[in-house]
């Protein structure tokens, strides 16, 4: 394809997407240099926001627990992921149903899918899990305070990130699977491996691929969570669970201060965590495209 | 010639038998296989149950009456009632949040698509230095933290006089996710052998015509896949919904949101509203499920 070409193919798209999206970004840049209100021009006040943001524990807790979400959410999905892959590759008619029920969670809204989560641990409303929890347990299970004490919170938190994500991760391995050649796992059958040295050996070897790139997406949607928090954290900002898009969302648009520019300046620094992070993937695929 | 959906499902005509293991196949079934069939037969069914859960009991919830809707100890046993969703119906705008959220739906995923497509296309062709850097910097926007961008807009959708408009939301989204558009839809295009773009040049196609006349009858199932994506997208989001609208053109993931903090008929309402939301998009994952895992499965291929 001709360069000329090429540049006229891609031109509605790259005004659409560098356009629309580098204006904010600028916009974003400039107003984490400034103090300023909705609607109104900014004045500078160089370093200030970056100091302030930097200054404020808040800051410090919101990217560990996001860090930490992540990491753990991470983990569990590709975990389960891979179990459920490995289950649902040996299944035949069924399929198709299994996958198209495994789906419902990651297709629907996120938010509306923490809110129904969160209808399942609310005492207030029902508190279906607390009950069959203690009717299997024999009251020992009590009522946890699922929303307000930092720890019960985490775990639904984890358990509804996992939820929406899982799906996701399970297809991604189980396109993987579908690649694992049949000789080499059948030559490992007869070498006397068994099914987890099988697993183990062969087939994580060589998906790694895959997971690597399950592990990068999933690394960028957690980390910028933020629909599920609103039904699920409520209390965020008493139980040190806020994570960086919450906090983001208060400090500039939700709390009654509105400060744009120290948002905007948490914004900018959440770019530059986010883009570290991504570093070596991107490394990756620049090696793979010029190869 | 069609294009091949390297759907996860093909296996599933080969295999004779509902929930045959893998290792029964060509012999006879043996007792040991025939257990572990079993096993993954009920440890899937248990998944599946949990998975769905959630959505099983905000159903239950907006059928029971409303005094033990949301009891403490559950109330298993009652006579449904219809009248949550009468009233979701008669007393509030749901019928226009709906109606919102179909219509930035719509509107973004057509055109996403119709922006997407060349480009994409030109990304699976060009094997120029700026593809590669346009591909990367699409997945760097995708990663950003949403905020950086809904906040401007935010402020210049009210400067404009578009704040609270269906068409602004519906061109946020567009922007928003016109990079997993155009990774999904180059990946699918780069499946295309290229062979058959210069068949076609050669007898006199322009590249415009290639694209028009060629690609993109052959993209069928592939446009399908992410449309289907970029469809569910739009239908899903809330951060930007919450932001870009107030009364006018409020979404229902936004109107659910703010159900919660209310009153309990209310919020039963919501469960009402959670159900008919979501009704759908089961609809979509069951139907479109080949898409769907398709459209995820050519990302892992490439990525």
């Amino acid at each position: 394809m001709k360069r000329r070409q090429f540049w006229a193919l891609v031109a509605p798209s790259v005004v659409v997407m560098f356009g629309f999206m580098l204006v904010p970004l600028y916009q974003t840049l400039r107003w984490s240099f400034e103090s300023v209100n909705y609607g109104e021009a900014g004045t500078f006040i160089g370093l200030t926001n970056y100091r302030a943001a930097l200054g404020d524990a808040r800051l410090g807790r919101a990217v560990l627990f996001t860090v930490g979400l992540t990491v753990v959410a991470s983990a569990f999905c590709i975990v389960f992921g891979y179990v459920l892959a490995a289950l649902v590759n040996k299944l035949g008619r069924a399929r198709p149903l299994v996958l198209g029920i495994l789906l419902i969670s990651y297709v629907s809204p996120q938010v509306v899918g923490a809110v129904a989560f969160s209808w399942l641990f609310d005492s207030n409303f029902g508190g279906i899990v607390d009950y069959l929890l203690n009717a299997v347990s024999g009251g020992a299970f009590g009522n946890p305070l699922w929303f307000t004490s930092t720890w019960p919170n985490r775990l639904i938190i984890v358990a509804n990130v996992v939820w929406f994500m899982l799906p996701f991760a399970m297809l991604m391995i189980l396109a993987g699977l579908q690649g694992v050649s049949e000789e080499t796992l059948e030559a490992a059958e007869i070498d006397g491996a068994s099914p987890l040295q099988r697993h183990l050996y062969v087939i994580i070897p060589s998906i790694r691929g895959v997971l690597g790139f399950v592990v990068l997406i999933l690394t960028m949607d957690v980390i910028r969570v933020f629909d599920s928090l609103i039904p699920l954290a409520p209390q965020s900002l008493t139980n040190g669970n806020e994570s960086l898009m919450v906090y983001i969302y208060r400090v500039a648009f939700s709390e009654a201060s509105r400060n744009l520019g120290l948002g905007s300046a948490i914004s900018v620094l959440t770019i530059i965590l986010i883009l570290i992070l991504l570093f070596p993937s991107i490394r990756n695929i620049v090696k793979e495209a010029r190869a | 010639m069609t294009l091949d959906i390297p759907a996860a499902s093909t296996r599933s005509s080969q295999a004779p038998v509902d929930l045959a293991p893998e290792a029964g196949r060509g012999r006879p079934a043996s007792r040991r296989s025939r257990r572990a069939g079993v096993v993954t037969a009920v440890v899937l069914t248990i998944v599946c149950l949990l998975m769905v859960f959630p959505f099983l009991w905000a159903a239950l919830s907006s059928i029971k009456p409303t005094d033990v809707a949301f009891a403490n100890p559950p109330v298993f046993r009652f006579a449904p009632t219809f009248q949550p969703y009468v009233d979701l119906w008669q007393t509030t705008d749901f019928y226009l949040y709906l109606v919102n959220t179909l219509v930035v739906a719509v509107i973004s995923t057509i055109v996403a698509l119709i922006v997407g497509l060349p480009c994409a296309y030109a990304l699976s062709r060009y094997t120029g230095i700026s593809s590669v850097v346009l591909l990367v910097l699409a997945l760097v926007f995708r990663a950003l933290p949403r905020f950086a961008v809904v906040l401007p807009m935010y402020d210049i959708s009210q400067s404009l006089g578009i704040y609270d408009t269906t068409y602004a939301l519906a061109g946020a989204l567009i922007v928003i996710n016109q990079p997993f558009t155009i990774w999904l839809l180059r990946n699918f295009f780069a499946e295309i052998p290229p062979e058959l773009d210069e068949a076609a040049m050669v007898d006199g196609c322009t590249r415009f015509g290639v694209l028009r006349r060629i690609m993109i009858p052959l993209m069928g199932p592939g446009i399908l896949t992410a449309g289907i994506f970029v469809f569910l997208f739009a239908f899903q989001e809330y951060l930007t919904a919450a932001v870009l609208t107030d009364t006018s053109s409020k979404t229902v993931p936004v109107f659910i949101a703010t159900q919660l903090g209310q009153n309990l008929p209310l919020l039963q309402q919501a469960s009402a509203a959670t159900v008919l939301l979501t009704l759908p998009v089961i609809g979509i994952a069951l139907i479109a499920q080949k898409y769907l895992v398709a459209g995820l499965a050519s990302g892992a291929v490439k990525g």
